[in-house]
C-alpha cells in the first residue's frame, strides 16, 4: 500500500478545542489543590544572605514557604534546565544560596488560594550580596569561549575569494527573542494511583518521568509526565523548567497536589529564549553569478553554565552549490538564564543573515535574486558530497514566483509605487530544515464497532500531530475520524520522545502507518484472505473478535533497537539530516510584498507567498496553517520582536505582551501557501518530511529584502522599526 | 445602558483570620455544572483575605459564593467554578485568551475583579454551543482551521462572536482591527478572519 | 496584593462618603483596567476599593446641547460609537477606538482613562527594587534617564522623570478644549483638562491635580465645526493594540481655504497630553500644503529634547502631525 495524496480534512482535535473542552495542564481539576507562587531574585548575580519568611508564613491561607534550605537534596543532572543533556552543565535555582540570573526563583510560597500565594510571595524579604555581572555579550565582563564550538569546511574558501568577480562582506545582527506561547508555563504535581503525576504543557513528557525523577532521587516509574495538549511550545517547553522540580518537590513534601502558573513577567527570566547573535557573511561569485565560496562566522550569546550549542552553520552551505565553504561558530558567556531552541532555532537567524547577503550579492551582480538562486541550485550537499533524499527547491522558487507575480520585480529599489503613494517592495528568500526522525513505540487497537485507539510517542502543541496520525489511520484502515482516540504526550500511555525539531510528523506518521499495516496483516492472517476495500473494522467484526491490538516499535533510518531502549529511558534519540546514503531536508521559498508609507515609514506586509517541499502533505488544511504560522513568526522577527535589556541591571525590561511586541491580527495580510507534495519515500514509509520549522526559515529574510527593495535601505539588524527607515 | 446594577449594594465582610491550612466550606455556594460534565468539579477552596459575596449568572445558571475580594473573574471561573475554557495567557489584559461576555459584551476576565460580576450575566465558551450542536462561529473555526494549539481559541471565539454582534465584522480590515485584542502566537490570523467572514451572516447583530 | 475590601457605590455622594469613611488606603475603581493591572504588579496597594463604575447616571452621553457631555463612567467603547461623536468628532472617536482592545474599551471608562498611569517600563517593572523610579518611589532616581529611553518623552521631561503620558483620549480632549467635572466632599468643580495634569518637574509622583476623594463625574467638549475636519493619527510599533510612539490630534476650523483656529495636541511624545500651541499659531491664516504642514509640525517640536534612543520621535512626531494636518484639511474640501 503506497501512500496516496491526502485529502483536506478538519484538524482532528479542533472540535474539542472550539468547545473549550481540551484540558491543558493548568486546567486539570484536583480536590484539595494548593496554589504556588515564586519569589523572583531582584539581583542579576550574587548570594542570598538571608530570607525572612515570617511575614509570608503569617499570611492567612499560606501553607508553607520553601527556600533553598528545603531543596538542597535536589540534584542538578543532565536533565536540568540548560544542561541540554550534558553532565556538569545546567542550573537548578533554589538548591543553594547562589543567584545566577535576575528573576530566578528564590522562594516558593504554597497556599490554599492563588490570592494568598501571591500575597505571601510579596511578603518574602530577601537580603543579597551582589556580585559584578555581564548582561549581554558586548559587556566587558562577558566571556568569549576561546575556541569555536563548531566548524564546517569544504574546499579552500579563502583561496576562492582571491579569484572572485564579486564579493559581499556584511555583518547582520539578530536580537534576543522570546517564544511567548500563549499558554503560560504551569506545573501541577499530584498523586494518583501511587505515582506522582506531573502536568505541564510540555514537548517532552518523558523529561518528567525520567529527568525529574533523577533530579529528585526517585525511580523513573514513580513519576508520570502528562501533557495531552500543549498550548504552543515553539521550543520553550522542550524540557524540565526551572520551576518543575520545585513544584514536584513541594507536592511530595506537603502530600497534596500543588499548581504553579508562572506569571508571564517571570517567564521572561526563567524560561528559555533565542539568544542574541552576530553573523558575518562573506560570499564570492564569478561574473555569471556562480557561488564560488562562502565564509560564515557567527557569535552567539550563552549563559555561563549552559550546554546549549550553536548550530548556525549547518544549513546555509547546503542551500546552494557553493564551490567552497568555511563556517565557524563561537559563543560568549554572560550572566543570564540559559537560552534555548526557539522555532527554527539557528536556521532562522542563519537564513536571515545569509539570505539577505545573497540578496546583496544579487544587487552587486545586477541579477534577479530568483535567477541567482536558481542558477546555484544543487542536488548534492556541498559539504559531504552526498545527494539529497529529495529536493524540489527550484520548483518551490518557480511556482512561488508565478503565484506571487514576481515578474513585477524591478532591479531598481523604490521603483514600484502604490496608488496611495506607498513604496512597494518585493523580496524573496529560501529556507531549509533538516528532515529528522526519532523512534516511536505504538500500540494500536481497532474494535469491531469501529472504535480505534492509538497510543504512541509525540506531543500535540498545535502543529497538528494528532491530525497527521489520524491521516494514516484513516487511509490505511478506513476508520471514522470521529471514532479515533489518539493518546499522545503521556508517559502513562507510551514512551514519549522530545517532540521538536520538526521530527514529529516524520516519526509519528510512519509509526501510525506501520501499526495500521501490521494490523491489516494480522487481520488478513485471521481471515485467511486478503482484505477488501471495506472498512477494516467491518472485516474484523466477521471474525467475531471484539478487537484486534498490535504493538510496533518504529526506528528511524540508520538506528538499531538500542534506540528504543533509549526512548524508553526518556533520552532523546534523533537522526538526520545525514543518513547513510543521503542528506534529508525540507525546503521552502518565500516571496514577500511590503508597502512602506512615504512619511511615517510604517511597513506593512501585504502579501506573502510560500511554497514548501515537505515531502508528502499529511493534511493540507493543518499544513497550510503551519506554514502561515511560520510566516507570521517571520513577520514578527523581521518587524516586531526584540527583548530589551538594560546592561546596568540585566534581565528583560519589556517582559510582558504589551511591550514585547508580537504580531496581532491587524499586522497580517494575505499568506498564500502551496506545496510540492512529492512523497520522500527514501526517508520513511509515509514519505513525510517536517514542516513546522522550515515554514519560518527564510521568511524574515524575504521581508527584509522586500523592505530594501521598497526603500533602497539595507538594514542589517532586526527588528526593522520605524526609526531605521525615517 | 442605564445603571442597571445601581440598586445592588455589595460589601465585603471581614472574616476571622484563618489559621494557615484550615479548610472551611463555602457558605451558600451553588456551583454550576455546565462545563463540568466530563470532570469531577474542584472542591471549593477556602477563601482568604477579605471576602465579598458574589451572586451572578454564568451560562444561564445562577452561581453564588463568597470570594476573596482580590480575585479576578478569570480566577473565579477557573479556580472556583471549574469553568476552565477561558484561559490565562498574561493576566494583564494584553492577550485576550481570557475573553468572556458580561451582559453580552466581550471583556477581559483577567482584568475584571470577580466582585464586578455580581448581579450580572456571564457567558463563557462552555455556554455558547446550542443543544443541537456547535455555535456557527465554532463550526467556522473548524472549517477554516482558525486555530492550532487551541489555547487562545476560546478567547478568540468569544471575541469573534462579539465582533459580529457589535457590527464590526463588515470587512476583513475591520475584522482584523477588532480582533487585534486576541493574540494567536501560532499565527492562525488568516483563518480567524476567514472564519468570522463565514459565520457573520449566521449571527444576529445585537 | 494585600487583602482589600470592595464596595459598589450607587451614587457619587455615596461613593465619596464611603471613601472618606474608609480612610487611608481607599481608592476608587471604575473599569479597573489600569488600577487592577497596577495592583497585580504591586505598584498600587489599595486596602479599600469603592467601585464607581455603576454610579447612577454616570454613563450618560449627551450630545444635544451646545456641548458634548460624557459621564465619567461612560464606557470608552460606547463613546467611540456614539453616532454624533463618530460622525462629527472623529478625533474623539478615533482616539478611543484606537486605544487598547475592544475588550478593554468595554470595561474602561472615559473618566478613568484620564487618570491612566504611564507605561514607562522602569515604572511598571521592579516594584521590588530592581529599577529606581521617582514616580513609584519618590527620591529613588530615574533609571529611564540615560537608560533604554526609546519610548520616553521628548517634550516636558524633567531631570527627575521622562515618562510618557500614555493616553490617546486625553490628547484628543486637550485639542478640543475639554473641561472636566470633578465632584468632591465640598461639591462640584470644573477645570480645563489642561489643568488636570502636572508636569513631572521634581515631583513626578504627583501626576494629577484631582483631590484624593474627588471623582471625575463628567467631561464636556464645546461643540465646534472643527470636529468635522478632525483626525486622530496614531503611530505605534504594530498596527493595533499598542500604545502610541507618536500620535496627533488635529481639528481645524477653516476660513475658506485658510486655517482659522487649529486644534492640535500630541501624544506618545510628552510627559502630559501636549497642546501644540506653536503649531496652532503658525497655521493661523495659512492655506494647508505639505510644506506648511511640515513647518507647523516642526514648530511643535521646537523645544523637544532627545535622549539616547528616542530622537526619532521628534522627526516621526513632526511627520505624523504633518500627515494629520493634511488629512484634517482635506476633509474641509
Amino acid at each position: 500500500m503506497t501512500p496516496s495524496r491526502n485529502a483536506d480534512r478538519p484538524r482532528i482535535d479542533a472540535h474539542e478545542k472550539v468547545l473549550g473542552r481540551a484540558l491543558y495542564a493548568a486546567d486539570q481539576p484536583f480536590p484539595g489543590l494548593l496554589h504556588a507562587m515564586t519569589v523572583p531574585a531582584t539581583i542579576a548575580k550574587g548570594q542570598i544572605l538571608s530570607i525572612d519568611t515570617a511575614a509570608a508564613v503569617a499570611v492567612p491561607g499560606v501553607v508553607r514557604v520553601f527556600t533553598h534550605g528545603d531543596f538542597a537534596q535536589i540534584r542538578t543532572t543532565p536533565a536540568a534546565r540548560g544542561a541540554y543533556g550534558q553532565p556538569g552543565k545546567g542550573y537548578q535555582p533554589m538548591i543553594g544560596p547562589q543567584v545566577r540570573h535576575r528573576g530566578e526563583p528564590v522562594a516558593l510560597v504554597v497556599a490554599e488560594t492563588l490570592e494568598a500565594a501571591v500575597e505571601g510571595a510579596e511578603a518574602v524579604t530577601v537580603r543579597y550580596a551582589e556580585e559584578p555581572f555581564s548582561a549581554e555579550m558586548d559587556d566587558s565582563l562577558a566571556t568569549p569561549e576561546p575556541e569555536p564550538v563548531s566548524q564546517q569546511a569544504s574546499g579552500d574558501a579563502e583561496a576562492a575569494f582571491a579569484n572572485a568577480a564579486h564579493i559581499v562582506d556584511v555583518e547582520y545582527r539578530h536580537p534576543q527573542q522570546h517564544h511567548n506561547p500563549i499558554e503560560l508555563i504551569s506545573t501541577t504535581a499530584a498523586f494518583e494511583d501511587g505515582t506522582l503525576r506531573i502536568y505541564e504543557g510540555t514537548q517532552s513528557a518523558a523529561a518528567f518521568a525520567g529527568g525529574l525523577a533523577g533530579m529528585m532521587g526517585m525511580e523513573p516509574q514513580a513519576l508520570r509526565g502528562v501533557s495531552p495538549y500543549t498550548g504552543g511550545g515553539f521550543g520553550q517547553k522542550n524540557g524540565v523548567q526551572e520551576q518543575s522540580v520545585l513544584v514536584a518537590s513541594a507536592a511530595l513534601l506537603l502530600r497534596r497536589p500543588v499548581k504553579l502558573v508562572m506569571p508571564r513577567g517571570q517567564l521572561f527570566h526563567t524560561a528559555s529564549y533565542r539568544p542574541h547573535s552576530r553573523h558575518r557573511v562573506r560570499l564570492a561569485a564569478d561574473g555569471d553569478g556562480r557561488l564560488l565560496a562562502g565564509i560564515y562566522e557567527t557569535v552567539q550569546q550563552n549563559s555561563r553554565y549552559d550546554g546549549f550549542a550553536s548550530d548556525h552553520g549547518a544549513n546555509p552551505p547546503r542551500l546552494y552549490g557553493y564551490g567552497a565553504w568555511l563556517g565557524r561558530e563561537r559563543i560568549v558567556r554572560v550572566d543570564t538564564q540559559t537560552p534555548g531552541h526557539q522555532r527554527a532555532p539557528h536556521e532562522h537567524p542563519a537564513s536571515y543573515a545569509t539570505e539577505c547577503a545573497i540578496d546583496e550579492l544579487a544587487g552587486a551582480l545586477g541579477m534577479d535574486p530568483v535567477a541567482l538562486r536558481l542558477a546555484n541550485d544543487t542536488q548534492r550537499d556541498p559539504l559531504t558530497g552526498k545527494p539529497f533524499s529529495s529536493r524540489h527547491l527550484a520548483a518551490c522558487l518557480t511556482r512561488g514566483a508565478a503565484l506571487f507575480g514576481w515578474d513585477r520585480w524591478t532591479s531598481e529599489p523604490g521603483a514600484l509605487v502604490a496608488a496611495n503613494g506607498d513604496r512597494i517592495g518585493l523580496g524573496v528568500a529560501c529556507g531549509s530544515y533538516k528532515a529528522a526522525m526519532t523512534p516511536s513505540v505504538t500500540t494500536l487497537r481497532l474494535s469491531a464497532n469501529g472504535q480505534c485507539r492509538i497510543a504512541t510517542s509525540g506531543h500535540e502543541m498545535g502543529q497538528g500531530l494528532r491530525s497527521v496520525i489520524a491521516a494514516e489511520l484513516i487511509e490505511v484502515l478506513g476508520v471514522d475520524p470521529g471514532k479515533l482516540d489518539i493518546r499522545i504526550g503521556d508517559t502513562g500511555h507510551a514512551p514519549q520522545h522530545l517532540t521538536a525539531g520538526s521530527w514529529g510528523a516524520g516519526s509519528a506518521a510512519p509509526a501510525a502507518r506501520a501499526a495500521a499495516l501490521k494490523l491489516r496483516e494480522e487481520l488478513a492472517q485471521l481471515t485467511g484472505a486478503a482484505l477488501t476495500d471495506e472498512p477494516v473494522h467491518a472485516q474484523l467484526a466477521r471474525t467475531r473478535r471484539p478487537f484486534l491490538e498490535v504493538s510496533v516499535d518504529t526506528l528511524p533510518l540508520g538506528k538499531d533497537r538500542q534506540a528504543i531502549e533509549q526512548l524508553r529511558r526518556g533520552m532523546p534519540v534523533v537522526t538526520g539530516p545525514e543518513y547513510p546514503d543521503f542528506l534529508a531536508f525540507s525546503w521552502i521559498a518565500h516571496f514577500a510584498e511590503v508597502h512602506v508609507e512615504p512619511s511615517t515609514r510604517r511597513v506593512r506586509v501585504r502579501r506573502v507567498v510560500s511554497v514548501a517541499d515537505c515531502g508528502r502533505v499529511m493534511n493540507r488544511r493543518t499544513a497550510e496553517s503551519q506554514v502561515r504560522g511560520g510566516v507570521v513568526w517571520g513577520i514578527g522577527a523581521a518587524l516586531r520582536e526584540t527583548a530589551e535589556s538594560d546592561p546596568r541591571f540585566g534581565g528583560v525590561l519589556n517582559n510582558d505582551l504589551a511591550e514585547y511586541v508580537v504580531p496581532v491580527n491587524a499586522d497580517i495580510g494575505a499568506i498564500d501557501v502551496d506545496f510540492i507534495d512529492e512523497p520522500d519515500n527514501r526517508l520513511n514509509i509515509s514519505g513525510v518530511k517536517g514542516l513546522g520549522e522550515v515554514a519560518m526559515v527564510g521568511a524574515a529574510a524575504a521581508i527584509v529584502n522586500a523592505v530594501h527593495h521598497a526603500t533602497g535601505k539595507r538594514i542589517r539588524h532586526l527588528p526593522i522599526r520605524i526609526e531605521d527607515l525615517l | 445602558m442605564p445603571n442597571s446594577q445601581g440598586k445592588h449594594r455589595l460589601e465585603t465582610t471581614r472574616r476571622r483570620v484563618l489559621k494557615a491550612g484550615t479548610i472551611i466550606s463555602l457558605s451558600g455556594a451553588m456551583l454550576p455544572t455546565t462545563g463540568l460534565a466530563q470532570q469531577a468539579g474542584p472542591q471549593p477552596s477556602p477563601e482568604n483575605g477579605v471576602t465579598v459575596p458574589v451572586s451572578f449568572r454564568v451560562n444561564g445558571r445562577p452561581a453564588a459564593l463568597d470570594i476573596d475580594a482580590r480575585a479576578s473573574l478569570l480566577d473565579l471561573l477557573r479556580e472556583r467554578l471549574g469553568l476552565v475554557g477561558a484561559k490565562k495567557g498574561c493576566d494583564h489584559g494584553q492577550c485576550g485568551a481570557c475573553t468572556v461576555h458580561m451582559n453580552g459584551r466581550r471583556i477581559a476576565s483577567c482584568l475584571t475583579m470577580a466582585a464586578k460580576a455580581h448581579g450580572r450575566d456571564v457567558t463563557t465558551i462552555e455556554g455558547i454551543a446550542g443543544a443541537d450542536g456547535l455555535h456557527p462561529m465554532q463550526q467556522a473555526f473548524i472549517d477554516h482551521d482558525a486555530l492550532q494549539c487551541g489555547y487562545c481559541t476560546p478567547g478568540q471565539i468569544m471575541a469573534a462572536i462579539a465582533c459580529v454582534k457589535e457590527g464590526h465584522a463588515t470587512t476583513p480590515e475591520q475584522i482584523k482591527e477588532y480582533m487585534s485584542g486576541n493574540i494567536c502566537r501560532c499565527g492562525a490570523y488568516v483563518g480567524i478572519v476567514a472564519a468570522i467572514e463565514q459565520a457573520a451572516p449566521q449571527i444576529e447583530r445585537s | 496584593m494585600k487583602p482589600l475590601s470592595y464596595v459598589r457605590a450607587g451614587t457619587a455622594r455615596e461613593a465619596i462618603d464611603a471613601f472618606v469613611a474608609a480612610g487611608d488606603g481607599a481608592r476608587y475603581i471604575a473599569g479597573g483596567t489600569n488600577l487592577y493591572d497596577l495592583m497585580k504588579l504591586g505598584i498600587e496597594r489599595p486596602a479599600h476599593l469603592i467601585d464607581i463604575a455603576d454610579l447612577e447616571g454616570a454613563d450618560r452621553i449627551d450630545t444635544d446641547g451646545d456641548r458634548l457631555f460624557f459621564g465619567g463612567a461612560a464606557l470608552m467603547a460606547n463613546v467611540a460609537e456614539d453616532p454624533v461623536v463618530s460622525r462629527d468628532y472623529l478625533v474623539l472617536a478615533e482616539s478611543l477606538s484606537k486605544a487598547a482592545s475592544q475588550q478593554l474599551r468595554n470595561m474602561a471608562t472615559v473618566g478613568g482613562n484620564l487618570l491612566q498611569r504611564t507605561r514607562c517600563p522602569y515604572f511598571r517593572n521592579g516594584v521590588n527594587g530592581t529599577y529606581p523610579c521617582n514616580k513609584r518611589e519618590p527620591g529613588s532616581g530615574c533609571a529611564a534617564l540615560g537608560g533604554l529611553d526609546r519610548s520616553q518623552a521628548v517634550l516636558g521631561a524633567s531631570e527627575a522623570c521622562n515618562a510618557v503620558s500614555p493616553g490617546d483620549w486625553p490628547v484628543a480632549l486637550m485639542a478640543m478644549d475639554a473641561t472636566i467635572e470633578l465632584q468632591g466632599r465640598d461639591g462640584t468643580r470644573v477645570i480645563p483638562i489642561s489643568e488636570l495634569y502636572r508636569p513631572p518637574s521634581q515631583t513626578p509622583h504627583l501626576e494629577f491635580t484631582i483631590g484624593r476623594e474627588e471623582i471625575v463625574t463628567g467631561i464636556a467638549v464645546p461643540k465646534t465645526a472643527a470636529g468635522r475636519n478632525s483626525v486622530y493619527l496614531k503611530v505605534r510599533d504594530r498596527e493595533s493594540y499598542a500604545f502610541a510612539l507618536v500620535s496627533a490630534a488635529v481639528a481645524l476650523e477653516m476660513d475658506g481655504d485658510r486655517v482659522g483656529q487649529a486644534h492640535v495636541a500630541l501624544g506618545g511624545v510628552a510627559t502630559v497630553p501636549w497642546r501644540a500651541r506653536a503649531a496652532e499659531a503658525f497655521l493661523r491664516g495659512r492655506t494647508l500644503d505639505r510644506e506648511g504642514a511640515l513647518a507647523a509640525a516642526t514648530a511643535a517640536f521646537a523645544d523637544a529634547r532627545a535622549g539616547r534612543h528616542n530622537a526619532f520621535k521628534i522627526e516621526l512626531g513632526a511627520r505624523t502631525l504633518a500627515d494629520a494636518l493634511i488629512t484634517a484639511g482635506s476633509k474641509s474640501q
